[in-house]
């Protein structure tokens, strides 16, 4: 059963397609890659579903529920929370504060919601970091932490935006296995990546983007073979 | 003993002194300095809980203070309705101008929402002088004597001198701080932060922001409508440019942001710098100062130039120590004195 469904969504700036008329589900479970050469629309579109821009045409279903219209923190009540490309941590408040802000979504108890950040923290490899500045950390920290409080608000799907962009071989190395873990507690995710290697070993299908319109929807293996989606990366002297 | 225990038996101690103060001092102008205090920790905490903790900075708290202040004391004069009720209809008047204000200016980031927040004091201040037959216009409001505050026909103080007045503001401060604690200890001091460091970031993680923007600008109104009624019954006299005016606005938040903002002391820190440092400056007492210790003559040119112009230039003084403390301690001075206590901050080499 699909636990997303996006409807012909477009999404205009002025005359400009950033987003066109772009389907596809996502089933529960599993992990959802989404690829494009830069300035396809993949950030679009999850600003789209995730309540950041409404769509200009089409409809977002989570859960069978529509989505359109509804505010970014209605979105993450109901199961839905993304992380930033852009990391965007909350920078004088503590490690552990970071993810408590993202539990006390669910709870009231700030020993509650410390607990449960703790054991987020743990999750990705955090937790030696819990009292220092979010600001300070460095970039690869600074991913985790980013999906450790969006974990912390116990989503359903958890859209991920590059999380791995910007880290060394090792620390991406870490960021797939805390990825396949995730997925292993059964949780559904759609990821945004560069790193075609990556993308290749975690994604159970993945939508091709490019400027805007979806290009193909395939398995890892079909993705890679198509020649369309190599024209799309390497231009048409390599298809 | 234990750091919380040292903690609670300082608080205890320096609350019994504060408390005994009346019974031991009674120069009026010792007890007026105390009340000032009081009221400055009151304003600078109240703008914290919106300014420091959810980082909207507001330069509009004037609006709230005099909203407070002309309900206290317009009911006072025209319907002899005791000040401890009318500033019961004074917080629910500032709840709905709250929520009015809010909703314009909270549609606006940063910039915008100051200058939104400047404009709708300026409104409530041009409102005050021109609708002469509700407020009196220009000329103010003078009430000069309150009713005696009685418990079941027991006359508890008829207000004859400043001491009943210090320890309504001594109540006042008490509870700014202790909201402002609250705040800090709960669930809303984490939203207010998350929004204040990075409103989208908050708002992907469940927070409605205007939800919580309005709440942190409704208790940040009421507290501050509160100082603004107490000012009122203590001066007993209100006019729109004292307790409407954009001084008014700035000071407010002076307090606060040289203090240090988002932290529990850093208002109680501002108050207790910039009330004594204003009242030094506007009294000349540094004129003084510098003959009594010999550094000018009293009698020479420089004494004689400093002992006339001084008091006129303590707004320019108190500006130039204002940027001076922006300058150098970006983080007020509670930021400064918990560099000194520590001096590393944790961090990643």
């Amino acid at each position: 059963m699909p636990i997303l469904e996006i409807n012909h969504v477009s999404k205009f700036f002025g005359g400009l397609a950033a987003v066109s008329d772009v389907s596809f589900s996502v089933e529960a479970g599993s992990i959802m890659g989404l690829i494009g050469p830069n300035g396809a629309g993949k950030t679009t579109l999850f600003n789209c579903i995730t309540g950041y821009y409404p769509p200009s045409r089409g409809e977002v279903f989570f859960h069978g529920r529509r989505m359109n219209g509804l505010d970014p923190d209605k979105v993450c009540m109901l199961g839905m929370v993304r992380t930033w490309q852009k990391v965007r941590p909350l920078a004088r408040l503590s490690v552990v504060d970071n993810v408590m802000v993202g539990a006390l979504a669910h709870t009231s108890s700030l020993r509650t919601a410390r607990a449960l950040a703790m054991d987020q923290l743990r999750v990705v490899g955090l937790d030696h970091r819990a009292d220092f500045t979010a600001g300070g950390l460095p970039i690869g920290e600074r991913k985790k932490l980013e999906v450790a409080r969006a974990l912390a608000t116990r989503p359903k799907l958890l859209l991920l935006d590059e999380v791995m962009g910007g880290l060394n071989p090792a620390e991406s190395a870490e960021i797939i296995q805390l990825i396949l873990d995730i997925k292993q507690q059964g949780l559904t995710q759609m990821v945004i990546e560069h790193d075609m290697k990556a993308i290749m070993r975690i994604s159970d299908r993945i939508v091709v983007l490019s400027s805007g319109e979806k290009l193909m929807e395939g398995t890892p293996q079909e993705v890679v073979t198509n020649p369309d989606v190599i024209t799309a990366y390497l231009g048409e002297s390599h298809a | 003993m234990s750091n919380t225990m040292l903690k609670a038996a300082a608080g205890f101690i320096l609350l019994a002194l504060l408390l005994a103060i009346p019974k031991q001092v009674e120069s009026p102008y010792a007890l007026h300095m105390m009340i000032l205090l009081f009221l400055s920790i009151s304003m600078g905490q109240s703008w914290n809980i919106l300014g420091g903790f959810a980082g909207q900075y507001s330069v509009g708290h004037a609006a709230y203070f005099g909203v407070g202040a002309y309900a206290t004391m317009m009911l006072m004069q025209a319907r002899q309705v005791p000040p401890w009720i009318g500033a019961w209809a004074g917080m629910v008047l500032v709840v709905a101008v709250a929520l009015a204000i809010g909703s314009i200016c909270f549609r606006l980031r940063g910039p915008y929402f100051v200058l939104a927040s400047i404009a709708v004091a300026e409104i409530l201040r041009l409102s005050a002088i021109n609708l002469t037959a509700l407020t009196n216009g220009a000329e103010g409001i003078l009430v000069t004597e309150l009713p005696a505050f009685k418990l079941s026909e027991r006359v508890l103080t008829d207000f004859s001198t400043k001491v009943p007045f210090y320890y309504i503001g001594l109540s006042l401060a008490l509870l700014t701080i202790g909201v402002t604690y609250g705040v800090q200890h709960s669930k809303l001091g984490y939203f207010f932060q998350a929004i204040r460091e990075d409103q989208d970031a908050a708002h992907s993680l469940g927070i409605s922001i205007s939800l919580y923007k309005n709440i942190a600008l409704v208790i940040s109104a009421v507290l501050t409508s509160l100082a603004g009624a107490y000012y009122g019954i203590y001066v007993g006299f209100v006019d729109p440019p004292t307790v409407l005016g954009l001084d008014l606005s700035v000071q407010i938040m002076l307090i606060c942001i040289i203090g240090g903002m988002g932290t529990l002391w850093g208002p109680v820190l501002g108050a207790l710098v910039l009330v004594p440092m204003s009242e030094a400056l506007r009294s000349n007492l540094v004129t003084d100062l510098l003959v009594k210790v010999g550094l000018v003559n009293a009698d020479s040119k420089v004494g004689v130039f400093l002992k006339e112009n001084l008091a006129h230039a303590h707004v320019l003084l108190y500006g130039i120590l204002v940027v001076l403390v922006i300058l150098f301690m970006p983080d007020g001075l509670m930021g400064f004195v918990k560099k000194l206590a520590r001096p590393r901050k944790q961090e990643v080499a």
